[in-house]
C-alpha cells in the first residue's frame, strides 16, 4: 500500500527541480506574504507582512480567531491564490510565475486538501470520490487509479464502504473519504482547513487520530487550521494569527 | 476522463431528466424535419429526364364549339403554331404535362411474364415530336417513329428505365419488344426505352413512366395541351401573337401559355411550403432547446461553484474544467441520441412510409451531428465561465 501511495514524483521529476530533499528541509516558504482584498470602496487586508516556513515532515496548527486570514494563507499555501505582495517556494523554487497549467500539476502532485465541509462530490460513489485528483494525472490509468483509491479507502478504514455515495455516511465517515482523496495521490503536504469544525468531539478525535498517524507513521507534512486548542496542542507546532499578521 | 463523465451523468440522470427529454424531442422532430429534407433532396437530385428551357405549355380550351369541328380545328392550329418565327417544335402531350400538378398512373404487367409484377406508372401520351421539344435521351431501342402509325399494331410505347427495373428487378430481361398490358387490358408493345421522364418535378419521388404515342390522326388524345419549344430569347411578344394566332385559326379558341421553368418555380414553392413551415418550427424548437441547454448550464455551474473549485484544488487545469462541463453535455446528449435512435431506427426498420432507408439513416446522421453542434455550442461560453472560477473564491463561498 505504501508504495501506492507513495509520490508520483519518479514519474514526474520535472516537477522536483531540487531532487528529494533531507528531513528538515522547507517544503514550503511564504516569504513577506501581503493578501489585500480590493473593492471600488475597502480595501481589506487579510494577511500582512507573513514570514513562514514549513519543515518536510512538520505537522503545524495555524490558530486564530475567525476572520484572521488562516484560510486565505492556506489557500495561498494551496497555490489556490496569488499574494498580492510577497513570494512562495515550494521545494526551493518561487512559484510566482508559474502559469496555471504548471500550478494545477504542482497541486495534482504535491498537495491534498481536506475541507472543514468534505467537498465531497455527491453524486459520485466514495471510490469515484477519491479518484477524482488521480483524474488529473497525465499518463495515469484507470486501473492503476482505482487501485490508488482502494489502497487510500482501505488507509482510512473505509474499505467496506467503496461503493456507497456520500449522502449514505456520517460526517466522520465523509471527512475519511475526504482524506483518502487527498492521499490517493501520494502528497507531499496535507492542507486541512478545519477538518474536525463540523464533527462531535468523538469523531473529530478519530480524524485528528487519523492526521497524525499519517504525520508520525507515513511522514506526510500537515498543516492545519484549527478552532480547537486541545488538538492544536498535539501538533508539532502551533502558528497563530489576529488581523491578518502572524502573532506567535 | 470519459469514463469518469459518464459514471457522473448516468448517476445525475433523474436531475439531468427533463434535459434529456428535450434532447431526445429536439432529436425526433430534428430526424423528422431531416427525413422530409433527405428525402426531397434524394428527389431533387436524380436526373429529371428532360430539359425545361424554352419550353412552353399551350393550354387550350374549345369553348363551345361543336365536338365534331374540334379536332379538325386543333390540326390547323398546331400546323400554324408549328410555322411560327421563333417556335422550334411543337409536340403533343396529354394534361398530364411536365410540373402541371396532373397526374395519371396506372398499372402495367408483361404480358404472358413469368412472374405477373404489376408495375404502378405514370401513363403519358405524347407526340413523336416531344423527344426533341423537350430533349429526352434515349437509351434502348428506338423513339416513336412512322412504323407506329400503321394500323392494326398494339400500341408502340416508350418505357423509362425505373419501369424496365420495377418491370424486371432480377435485370435479365430487355423491355424493348415486350407487351404490357394495363388493367383495362389494353396492350401495349415497349418499342424504346428513355433514360427518365419525371414530369411530377424534382421533389417528386422517382416513378416509373409509360408513354404511349400519339399520332397525327389520333383524335382521342392530347390535344389541349401541346408543348411548345420556342427559341432561346422569346418572350411576351411571342406569347402575345401566339395566343393572337391560336384565336384567328380557331375561331375562338381561348388559350393561355405558361413557361415550364415558370410553372416548375410555381411547384417548387407549393411542394417546398410544408417542409419549410416544419423547418421553421424545428429551427423555432432548436433555439428554444438551446436556450434550455445554455440556461440549465449557467445554472448548473452556478449551483456547482464549490465542486469546481475542488476539482481546481486537486489538480485540475482551467481546460480540464472546461472540457468537463462541454464533456458532460455531451455525454448528456449521447444519452437523449441513444433513446432517440432506438425510436427512428424503427422506421427504416419497419418499413414506415415506404421511403428507402438510406433516407432515414442520412436524417439520423444529420439530427445527430446538428444536436452535437448544438451542445458544444450551448456549452461553450459556460465552459469559460467554469473554467474562469478562481478556486479559493469558489471554496470560501461554499
Amino acid at each position: 500500500m505504501e508504495n501506492l501511495l507513495a509520490t508520483s514524483f519518479d514519474t514526474h521529476p520535472e516537477l522536483l527541480p531540487n531532487g528529494p530533499a533531507a528531513a528538515e528541509t522547507p517544503v514550503l516558504q511564504l516569504t513577506n506574504i501581503e493578501k489585500v482584498y480590493q473593492t471600488s470602496t475597502i480595501e481589506t487586508v487579510a494577511l500582512n507582512r507573513v514570514n513562514l516556513t514549513i519543515n518536510r515532515g512538520e505537522f503545524v496548527s495555524i490558530m486564530g480567531p475567525s476572520g484572521c486570514g488562516k484560510s486565505t494563507l492556506l489557500s495561498l499555501m494551496g497555490l489556490l491564490d496569488e499574494p498580492t505582495g510577497g513570494t512562495i517556494a515550494v521545494d526551493g523554487r518561487l512559484v510566482t510565475s508559474y502559469s496555471d497549467r504548471e500550478l494545477a500539476g504542482l497541486r495534482n502532485l504535491k498537495i491534498g486538501f481536506v475541507f472543514q465541509s468534505y467537498h465531497l462530490i455527491n453524486d459520485l460513489s466514495v471510490v469515484d470520490n477519491v479518484e477524482v485528483p488521480l483524474l488529473y494525472r497525465p499518463g495515469m490509468g484507470g486501473k492503476e487509479r482505482r487501485q490508488r483509491a482502494m489502497a487510500a479507502l482501505d488507509k482510512v478504514g473505509l474499505s467496506a464502504r467503496t461503493g456507497h455515495f456520500p449522502g449514505q455516511l456520517s460526517g466522520g465517515q465523509r471527512q475519511r473519504v475526504a482524506i483518502a482523496r487527498a492521499l490517493a495521490g501520494g502528497p507531499e503536504i496535507i492542507l486541512a482547513d478545519e477538518p474536525t469544525g463540523n464533527l462531535d468531539s468523538v469523531m473529530g478525535e478519530e480524524i485528528m487520530d487519523l492526521l497524525l498517524g499519517l504525520n508520525r507513521q507515513d511522514g506526510v507534512t500537515i498543516v492545519m487550521v484549527t478552532h480547537d486548542e486541545q488538538q492544536a496542542q498535539k501538533t508539532q507546532r502551533v502558528v497563530r494569527f489576529f488581523d491578518g499578521s502572524q502573532v506567535g | 476522463m470519459i469514463r469518469h463523465l459518464f459514471t457522473l451523468m448516468w448517476n445525475r440522470k433523474r436531475a439531468n431528466g427533463l434535459l434529456l427529454l428535450e434532447i431526445v424531442l429536439a432529436f425526433v422532430v430534428l430526424f423528422a424535419v431531416g427525413s422530409v429534407a433527405v428525402y426531397n433532396w434524394t428527389n431533387y437530385r436524380a436526373p429529371l429526364g428532360f430539359t425545361y428551357e424554352q419550353v412552353w405549355e399551350v393550354d387550350m380550351s374549345p369553348g363551345n364549339q361543336p365536338r365534331r369541328e374540334q379536332f379538325a380545328t386543333l390540326q390547323r392550329v398546331l400546323q400554324r403554331v408549328r410555322s411560327m418565327p421563333g417556335v422550334v417544335g411543337v409536340a403533343r402531350h396529354s394534361e398530364n404535362t411536365p410540373f402541371s400538378f396532373n397526374d395519371s398512373s396506372t398499372e402495367f404487367q408483361v404480358k404472358d411474364g413469368t412472374d405477373k409484377l404489376k408495375v404502378g406508372a405514370e401513363f403519358y401520351h405524347v407526340g413523336p415530336e416531344l423527344r426533341d421539344v423537350m430533349s429526352l435521351r434515349l437509351v434502348a431501342g428506338r423513339w416513336f417513329d412512322r412504323r407506329d402509325e400503321a394500323a392494326g399494331r398494339r400500341k408502340p410505347v416508350v418505357i423509362t428505365e425505373l419501369m424496365q427495373a420495377s418491370l424486371f428487378p432480377k435485370g435479365r430481361a430487355s423491355a424493348v419488344g415486350q407487351t404490357l398490358v394495363d388493367n383495362d387490358q389494353d396492350a401495349y408493345e415497349v418499342v424504346g426505352i428513355i433514360s427518365s421522364y419525371r414530369a411530377q418535378g424534382e421533389l417528386a419521388e422517382p416513378y416509373p413512366a409509360v408513354l404511349a404515342y400519339v399520332g397525327p390522326q389520333d383524335s382521342a388524345h392530347a390535344w389541349t395541351s401541346p408543348m411548345v419549344r420556342v427559341q432561346p430569347g422569346s418572350g411576351a411578344a411571342l406569347e402575345k401573337r401566339l395566343g393572337e394566332e391560336i384565336r384567328a385559326v380557331s375561331g375562338g379558341w381561348v388559350s393561355s401559355v405558361t413557361s415550364l421553368p415558370d410553372q416548375r418555380l410555381t411547384q417548387l414553392k407549393f411542394r417546398l411550403t410544408p417542409p419549410a413551415i416544419m423547418a421553421v418550427i424545428c429551427v423555432f424548437l432548436l433555439v428554444n432547446v438551446a436556450l434550455g441547454l445554455f440556461g440549465v448550464l449557467w445554472l448548473n455551474i452556478n449551483q456547482r461553484r464549490g465542486e469546481l473549485g475542488v476539482r481546481r484544488a486537486m489538480g485540475a487545469p482551467a481546460g480540464a474544467i472546461s472540457w468537463q462541463v462541454v464533456g458532460e453535455l455531451l455525454v448528456l446528449t449521447t444519452f437523449g441520441l441513444l433513446l432517440g435512435l432506438l425510436l427512428a431506427v424503427q422506421f427504416p426498420l419497419l418499413g414506415v412510409f415506404d421511403v428507402a432507408p438510406g433516407v432515414y439513416g442520412l436524417a439520423m446522421l444529420l439530427a445527430t451531428g446538428i444536436l452535437y453542434v448544438l451542445a458544444i455550442g450551448c456549452a461553450f461560453y459556460p465552459s469559460r465561465l467554469a473554467a474562469a472560477i478562481q478556486p479559493a473564491v469558489a471554496l470560501r463561498e461554499e
